[in-house]
């Protein structure tokens, strides 16, 4: 949809310093938090597993990343639910 | 009170080396007794960015392991009163010297100079532990490359880490052309990742290639933009306000078809 959009307004590729920049922030928060590739992953399965013992996710739209602040890196994380399946104690 | 700066990257070939002999000579053009230190042991060359390699007797390491006194190693750079190199060993490596021995060499040239600026290694290493050792201050030179901003911002957090004070940045390398194109990252883009203030900007310039040919640095050039930009470093340094003049080319509609159509020039600097 949006790169049918794109097109119809004739957008322009990124430059290359708008590419540069975007890979440079998504680098140095992965370089900054000194978390391995394998260590992300094993935590965003482990969040999930505890995320499913109250909720029904949907793995396939699950996004969660470290992302800049202000004042230091936060971790964000979009996680649709399906249906909740805890009971109400 | 004697303040020790050090230079430092991460990244190789970025311009410590030139900018330890710039700010070293801009500092004493403006009356200062300064001491530069080339901690890159092994592979020295602060020596001959400023034209000082045929007059080197003895080095940093000897100085360290008492083969001589501190005053018989250091060079006297004849061109500017209060100048002073002390070089480092060419036939050694980084572990001949320790943090502790940098400490109290520099402890040593705070008591006779105003200024120590010591030229970093590249790396992340022994030679960069022991060149921060002694320091008051760091400066980071980076380029706008991603490689050299990656590694700027390692280095910023290590500095920090060694309870030295926020560092300030040198953007080295730039060019304007290439900027008002959107082919590189402009002074807002380094400064809004890095996080850190800026002391200065060097346009990409064929002076710093024909002054280290010379082995006389661009600062001592009244005529060289290279120098200029060397010059407002010095007096940032100092602790003065100087505004940072803008690079950057024109880059309305008009200039940019005249460019395509060659009758505009690209300016890459001012």
């Amino acid at each position: 949809m949006l790169e049918l959009v794109n097109k119809l307004f004739g957008a322009r590729q990124t430059t290359s310093k708008e590419d540069a920049k975007q890979r440079m922030k998504v680098l140095l928060i992965h370089d900054r938090v000194n978390l391995t590739p394998a260590q992300m992953e094993l935590m965003k399965a482990e969040l999930l597993d505890v995320i499913a013992r109250y909720c029904e996710v949907d793995p396939e739209g699950v996004d969660i990343r470290l992302n800049r602040r202000d004042n230091g890196i936060s971790l964000d994380s979009t996680v649709p639910v399906k249906r909740v399946t805890a009971k109400a104690s | 009170m004697a303040e020790c700066i050090v230079i430092t990257s991460g990244k190789g070939g970025v311009g410590k080396t030139t900018t330890s002999a710039n700010l070293g000579a801009g500092l004493a053009l403006m009356g200062k007794k300064v001491a530069v230190v080339d901690a890159d042991i092994g592979l020295r060359n602060l020596d001959v960015i400023l034209g000082l390699e045929n007059r080197i007797v003895y080095d940093l390491v000897n100085v360290i392991e008492g083969e001589c006194r501190l005053k018989q190693a250091l060079i006297r750079d004849k061109r500017v009163e209060g100048l002073f190199l002390l070089p480092a060993a060419q036939t050694r490596d980084k572990n001949a010297v320790s943090p502790d021995d940098m400490r109290r060499l520099v402890a040593d040239l705070k008591e006779d100079h105003d200024y120590v600026i010591i030229d970093c290694p590249a790396g992340i290493e022994q030679g960069f532990k022991n060149s921060i050792a002694g320091a008051d201050r760091a400066i980071i030179v980076t380029t706008p490359e991603v490689s050299a901003i990656r590694d700027a911002d390692r280095i910023i957090g290590m500095v920090e880490a060694h309870d030295l004070p926020e560092p300030d940045l040198i953007i080295n390398r730039y060019r304007a052309g290439m900027v008002s194109r959107g082919d590189m990252m402009n002074r807002e883009d380094i400064l809004e990742i890095l996080a850190i203030p800026l002391i200065g900007m060097i346009p990409d310039h064929e002076d710093v290639i024909i002054s280290a040919n010379r082995g006389t640095p661009a600062v001592y050039d009244e005529r060289s933009v290279v120098g200029a930009a060397y010059r407002r470093i010095t007096n940032r340094v100092l602790g003065e306000e100087i505004p940072f003049p803008s690079f950057d080319v024109d880059a309305n509609l008009w200039t940019t078809v005249k460019r395509w159509m060659g009758l505009a020039p690209v300016r890459e600097a001012v």
